[in-house]
């Protein structure tokens, strides 16, 4: 965008016979005087007492030009002022790019989809449709409560979570909130009140990378469930096994919703021939995870390799719940890191 | 002066497991000269956490990139009588010099040279996916130099063991923020924090980064809060010294303040930390910076929502360690509210009798970060 904009500003300048020969232009993003080039080019993209832009200055093909650090950016007013050795100052300004106003941002999807959740449920995955921009979450999303009552101190302050380009936003419901006997907890309570019905509102004014709002607000109901505090045991997991032969998905089912962005990565099936490349699927509320393969599966004996981090909605691993009761032998839980689950393809 | 008792809660009895759950561990090496470090592209995807090495050396934490870059400042003039700092309007020239609306500038931390007492400055220009990594030093005068970190002595060392990602990704969503930084005994201490699993990863990794693979990884679990524990990402910590002992003073997501000995730390090792104090509920520490005064210690403590408060240290020797979840009732370190000092968003050491802070016109804490910011120092307490 900043390539198109070539502007060839010219200023008829003044009075003095030097300045009548002098002019300031913008080409892309270079800053160039016509005339002498004896003499300083300064750029400044803001007003009162603030530094000039960086950049560097220097003689090319007989001009004086000014090359910016950084592109230009829109909304920026910029002032060139070149000052000729013995001369009156003269200036011009220019314009940054236009910005864009055409939204198209949107909240595509919730994690957990369901619309019951723990009340110890520990994280909340938004994804966008577009790259958004940091530092609104605090102002952009609210938990209400059923009467439409703004909650406050619902999530982790001041942690704002991203994926590299800015399109999923991982947000964490106050732990100190969720951690039993803790003095958040004792005191305000778990974020999520057990069968009380709750409201999550992203705000439309959430402005995308380019600074241009969304295209609409978003709105999440649930209702807060009982606490889950037992850890994920795959013992008791039930595994759909597909018929030799065939290229049906191998289908788990776990018997409760599990945390979607782990469910990406954190299972796999190897067999005598290494591990199965498929395609993964995470259906049901995150309580089914299907791999369905790119080649026919082979009669034979699998397995079904669980990293142990695998978490569900309120943070319990396998075999590790989130708040361990201490007076169930905690010492030895960091001992495997991955669990195999077995079954056979016939 | 209106001192409280920051916590006679039994819950507060809690002390602090910390099990070492990776130990790539190299032999430490004295720090190197920062002409040492290779010129070059620091290759930073953001900037982020800041913290002072030897000799004028930077360490930059790059949460979009993974990786700590060590920068060579090429500071290291001494500051005679180092003046005060007073720039109003922060987030304004610093956009002025890379040339967006202040509204585009994400200031990220601040930090200070030991030697010279220039304040250096990591921001974002722009607040999408491809913001341009700064770093800009301020000298006492209130002038701006961007730092050009396309090409400066530098070293990396990368952080990401993560698990592979799911290989039908385009690209790996998971990164892994960090929170915090600093310089104890010749390693960088990092604390970070996940979007994906729950996960409570404190790095030591040794300086020079070309002797030391990725350190050594602690996972860290609050012990006992009641009878229950659990795995607790470190949000700002700060080194510091306790009848002669090095520590760690730790703030959690979700927990107290604790200590923890840094000697302790130690490959196959389980060390007992111990709750110093809470400041009470939905309040989370942002930065500390521990010193003395008068002949006494303490440590003054920017809150997301309770403000400044400076906490007397004089006795966090005398706070033994926890060994079993016992629930005990404690009385938590004194503290007083400091009211003189307000909307605080980072605090940092400026020297013995001064901290430097960056405020917001738009409130302390987390709250909007509306400008104009203003950097200054601040006499300690």
């Amino acid at each position: 965008m900043f390539r198109s904009l070539v502007v060839a500003v010219v200023l008829a300048l003044g009075m003095t016979a030097a300045a009548q020969s002098v002019s300031i232009q913008l080409d892309g993003t270079l800053f160039k005087v016509v005339g002498p080039p004896s003499g300083t080019l300064t750029v400044y993209a803001g007003t009162g007492d603030v530094p000039p832009l960086a950049g560097k200055t220097a003689i090319e093909n007989g001009a004086l030009v000014f090359r910016p650090t950084f592109p230009l950016a829109p909304g920026v007013r910029y002032r060139a002022v070149f000052t000729p050795k013995g001369g009156a100052a003269v200036e011009k300004t220019f314009d940054g790019p236009a910005r864009r106003t055409t939204p198209t941002a949107r909240v595509e999807r919730v994690y957990p989809s369901a619309d019951v959740l723990p009340s110890n449920q520990l994280r909340l995955y938004i994804y966008f449709s577009a790259s958004m921009s940091q530092g609104e979450a605090e102002q952009r999303i609210h938990v209400l409560d059923a009467g439409g009552k703004v909650l406050r101190g619902v999530f982790l302050p001041g942690q704002e979570l991203w994926d590299p380009n800015n399109r999923r936003l991982t947000m964490t419901f106050d732990p100190g909130r969720i951690k039993r006997d803790l003095t958040s907890n004792r005191t305000m309570g778990p974020p999520i009140a057990d069968s009380k019905r709750y409201t999550i509102v992203i705000d439309r004014e959430w402005r995308d990378a380019n600074g241009v709002p969304m295209v609409e607000a978003f709105r999440k109901v649930f209702r807060g469930g009982p606490a889950v505090r037992h850890a994920p045991d795959p013992k008791t997991w039930r595994v759909v096994a597909p018929p030799a032969g065939s290229r049906d998905a191998l289908v788990i089912h776990f018997g409760r919703p599990m945390n979607y962005t782990l469910l990406q990565r954190m299972l796999k099936v190897s067999g005598a021939r290494g591990d199965v490349a498929g395609t993964i699927g995470v259906t049901r509320e995150e309580s089914e995870w299907r791999l369905t393969p790119l080649g026919p599966w082979t009669a034979g004996n699998y397995r079904i390799v669980i990293d142990a981090s695998l978490e569900d909605l309120a943070g319990n691993k396998i075999g590790q719940p989130f708040d361990i009761d201490v007076f169930d032998k905690v010492t030895e839980r960091i001992t495997t890191t991955t669990v195999s689950l077995p079954f056979e393809i016939r | 002066m209106h001192y409280r008792k920051l916590m006679t809660r039994a819950a507060l009895a809690g002390g602090f497991a910390i099990a070492l759950v990776l130990t790539v561990h190299a032999a430490r090496t004295p720090a190197v000269a920062a002409g040492d470090l290779a010129g070059g592209s620091a290759g930073l995807k953001s900037a982020g956490a800041l913290a002072f090495g030897p000799d004028g050396v930077l360490f930059v934490g790059d949460s979009a990139g993974g990786a700590i870059a060590a920068i060579d400042t090429a500071d290291r003039t001494p500051a005679g009588s180092a003046a005060n700092i007073n720039v109003q309007g922060i987030d304004e020239k610093i956009a002025a010099l890379v040339g967006v609306m202040p509204g585009d500038i994400l200031l990220n931390d601040v930090a200070v040279n030991p030697i010279s007492k220039n304040v250096y400055v990591s921001a974002a220009r722009g607040r999408g996916p491809d913001a341009a990594p700064l770093v800009v030093r301020v000298d006492a005068s209130g002038k701006l130099t961007l730092l050009a970190l396309d090409n400066i002595k530098h070293e990396t060392v990368s952080l990401s063991d993560a698990p592979v990602a799911n290989p039908t990704a385009r690209q790996n969503p998971r990164t892994q923020t960090i929170t915090d930084m600093a310089f104890v005994n010749g390693n960088v201490m990092v604390a970070g924090m996940s979007n994906e699993e729950w996960s409570s990863a404190l790095r030591s990794i040794p300086y020079p980064f070309k002797a030391a693979a990725k350190g050594t990884q602690l996972q860290i679990w609050h012990a006992s809060h009641g009878r229950y524990e659990t795995q607790s990402p470190v949000r700002t910590f700060v080194p510091y010294t306790i009848d002669g002992q090095q520590y760690v003073l730790a703030a959690y997501t979700c927990t107290p303040l604790v200590k923890i000995p840094v000697s302790d730390l130690k490959a196959g090792a389980q060390v007992k930390g111990v709750t110093i104090s809470d400041l009470g509920s939905g309040n989370q520490p942002l930065d500390m910076v521990p010193y003395k005064k008068d002949g006494h210690e303490f440590i003054l403590i920017a809150n997301s929502s309770f403000g400044v408060v400076k906490l007397h240290a004089d006795n966090l020797g005398q706070y033994k360690p926890i060994d079993s979840p016992t629930v005990v009732d404690v009385a938590g370190a004194p503290y007083d509210k400091i009211t003189a000092v307000t909307n605080v968003r980072h605090l940092t050491q400026f020297d013995a009798s001064r901290a430097l802070v960056l405020t917001s016109a738009g409130g302390g804490g987390f709250g909007p970060a509306t400008g104009p910011f203003n950097l200054q120092t601040v006499a300690l307490p």
